[in-house]
């Protein structure tokens, strides 16, 4: 990245646009799906104290239910960190949390409740990325709950602002298609200094909201997941090349280093490594670089987290609830260096900008997470030393009955002290 | 005298990579380090109106941010950039992008007609008109052909709220005296609507230049760029 803030210390993983934290993060924001008959049975942004000379160090310190159950996911910071805007799959709806008055103690200040309407159809939004001023709403679905997605925007003020739909083969807007174009979508990320914006590619309401095991029978509905990735041109939002990536590609992480033109993601459903890349003259290709555990055992690889010198990889596999550690120095052949298991089950990872400090937590869906014993939800902490994790502490959200643990965002009180 | 030094700076920092390219000036293309569209061929739709509001020019006189009454002015399309003159780390690369985009307006004379620059300040106890004239005279051009770059600043705290909040602009001041702040700048139209808004990461010249040329070619009705 070639900007131009001064570089502090931060959680990997962001976006480019935002602001950065100064020294260590003081608190983990949780965004948390409600489980009815725990707690209030709602959603809910979740402070984690992180500070490790505070006697709550460790502990949930505030909980900011917004009602109701919305099947909470992902979200992200505005460019200025003042705000946390998080969404919900179920009903569209968008929350947005003022973080910045109180960090401890974000208040929910504004709801999104229009947004298939105001999009023109798009729904499920997924996550909320930081551009200058506005927020892109990467959503899974469209009205008729299938995987025909788009990207929203809005302003910071929380008013739309424009959709751009993904390019499928009957309306490719101008995109060369290496294989097939779905149109499905899941992650929206950029990278400035190269104009270009990387989308993946999930599946529709139709198969999220639906039970996990009933799903997995259904053969016909299991081709509806995505095989693509998109290349943008950033500034003019348009499609240039549809890439193909067979096996679900989820989560996308830009390299950092100002020469590194590349980009990681794991395919869910064949526990592949992909990397996504820039050649000399211009052109992009992704390839498979690295398994996942053991592919036919079907592993699930979920959220990954390269860290800020673009050396390791940490990458989440949900059902057998590991984590792995790969050496990516080399992005043409990652090698495995290390591996945990976290808990039963495992999704999203989150590491500090000094990969010192890794995050841990649990949940998928609320019908794809693991039921009976083994439906573990938690936070867990850990330092790395570049050879092993340790643990820091441990959070359990069913026994603070606080729901299931997904999306974590870090917070800091100095962003906006005096 | 501009400072070369962060012009170049800019330049590097702000992805312009600069590629040699056989003496011949570099193009727009070149200059950004990938592909710029071409002008017309995106759309840019309305983010949110722009805000105007009390401002003092570098004579003293009271003008307003939006009025068609600032030095040079014509009515045209307006790249706003926030900056104060005192910060240390983005704003001199910010003045210095704003600088490389007056520079490179000034081979287009009929779109630097129809544009003009305006650097606001959000530290009016500081940035006084004196320090904005004086400010001015390091970044602004000689180039007659170049496009108006207007450096404001406001009377004082009650002015500039409600124009920080049009703009969704913070600014906390810090111990020390600096102000923290996210730096943005803001492409506004004809009519009064904010139509991009720049961090550093984007603030490359040929790209606006080009937004502007995408705006101008709208008001020609000969662009598809329409908002929506």
């Amino acid at each position: 990245m070639l900007v131009t803030e001064p570089a502090r210390a931060d959680e990997t993983c962001q976006s480019p646009y935002m602001a950065k934290i100064t020294g260590l993060e003081d608190f983990v924001y949780v965004w948390t799906l409600g489980v009815e008959g725990l707690g209030d049975g709602s959603d809910k942004l979740v402070t984690v104290d992180a500070r490790e000379a505070s006697p709550t160090f460790g502990k949930p310190i505030h909980a900011a239910s917004v009602g109701g159950r919305h099947e909470a996911h992902h979200g992200g910071f505005t460019d200025d960190r003042r705000q946390f805007w998080a969404a919900g799959l179920s009903d569209s709806r968008i929350f947005i949390f003022d973080v910045a008055s109180e960090p401890a103690k974000p208040r929910l200040v504004k709801v999104i409740d229009d947004f298939v309407e105001r999009s023109g159809g798009a729904a499920g939004p997924h996550g909320a990325y930081a551009l200058p001023g506005r927020m892109l709403i990467p959503s899974l679905s469209n009205r008729d709950g299938t995987g025909r997605a788009a990207l929203v925007e809005y302003s910071n003020e929380g008013d739309y602002v424009a959709t751009h739909w993904l390019p499928t083969e009957a309306a490719p807007n101008g995109a060369r298609i290496e294989a097939t174009a779905d149109g499905y979508g899941y992650d929206a990320r950029v990278l400035p200094r190269r104009n270009v914006m990387l989308t993946s590619s999930f599946t529709g309401r139709e198969n999220y909201m639906r039970p996990l095991g009933d799903l997995m029978k259904d053969g016909e509905a299991m081709k509806r997941f995505g095989q693509t990735m998109v290349v943008w041109d950033f500034h003019a939002r348009q499609p240039r090349t549809v890439l193909s990536v067979p096996g679900v590609p989820l989560e996308i992480r830009w390299a950092w280093g100002p020469q590194h033109t590349y980009a990681f993601t794991s395919t869910a459903l064949t526990a592949k490594l992909w990397l996504v890349r820039e050649d000399a003259h211009g052109a992009w290709s992704a390839k498979p670089v690295a398994d996942i555990g053991d592919p036919s055992t079907l592993p699930v690889p979920v959220d990954i987290s390269l860290s800020a010198d673009d050396r390791t990889l940490f990458v989440d596999t949900f059902m057998d609830g590991t984590t792995r550690v790969f050496d990516v120095s080399d992005p043409d052949r990652p090698r495995q260096i290390y591996e945990k298991k976290i808990g039963a089950q495992l999704n999203m990872v989150s590491q500090s900008w000094d990969g010192k400090r890794i995050y841990y937590t649990s949940s998928l869906l609320a019908n794809w997470d693991k039921t009976g014993v083994e439906n573990e939800q938690f936070l867990k902490a850990y330092t790395w030393n570049g050879r092993e994790l340790a643990a820091r502490f441990a959070i359990d959200f069913t026994a603070e009955r606080l729901g299931r643990p997904h999306m974590m965002a870090f917070g800091a009180a100095a962003l906006y002290a005096p | 005298m501009r400072p070369a030094a962060l012009l170049g700076l800019a330049a590097l920092a702000l992805g312009a990579a600069a590629r040699a390219h056989d003496g011949h000036a570099p193009r727009p293309e070149a200059a950004a380090g990938f592909p710029i569209p071409p002008p017309g061929s995106y759309r840019l739709p309305p983010i949110k109106p722009a805000g105007g509001g009390a401002v003092l020019d570098e004579a003293g006189r009271s003008r307003d941010l939006l009025g068609r009454d600032l030095p040079g002015d014509t009515p045209g399309i307006t790249v706003l950039a926030l900056i104060y003159t005192r910060c240390g780390d983005v704003c001199p690369l910010a003045s210095a992008g704003m600088a490389r985009l007056q520079d490179l307006a000034a081979t287009d004379p009929a779109v630097a007609r129809r544009m003009r620059l305006v650097t606001l300040s959000f530290d009016p106890e500081h940035d006084t008109p004196e320090v904005m004239r004086s400010f001015a005279a390091a970044w602004r051009s000689a180039d007659p052909a170049a496009p108006a770059w207007a450096f404001l600043t406001t009377p004082g705290r009650d002015a500039l709220a409600p124009i920080l909040a049009a703009y969704g602009q913070r600014v906390d001041a810090r111990p020390g005296g600096t102000l923290n702040h996210v730096f943005r700048a803001f492409l506004i139209d004809t009519g009064g609507r904010v139509r991009n808004i720049y961090s550093l990461d984007v603030f490359e010249p040929s790209l606006i230049l080009t937004d502007i040329r995408t705006l101008l070619l709208e008001d020609a009705g000969s662009g598809g760029a329409r908002g929506r």
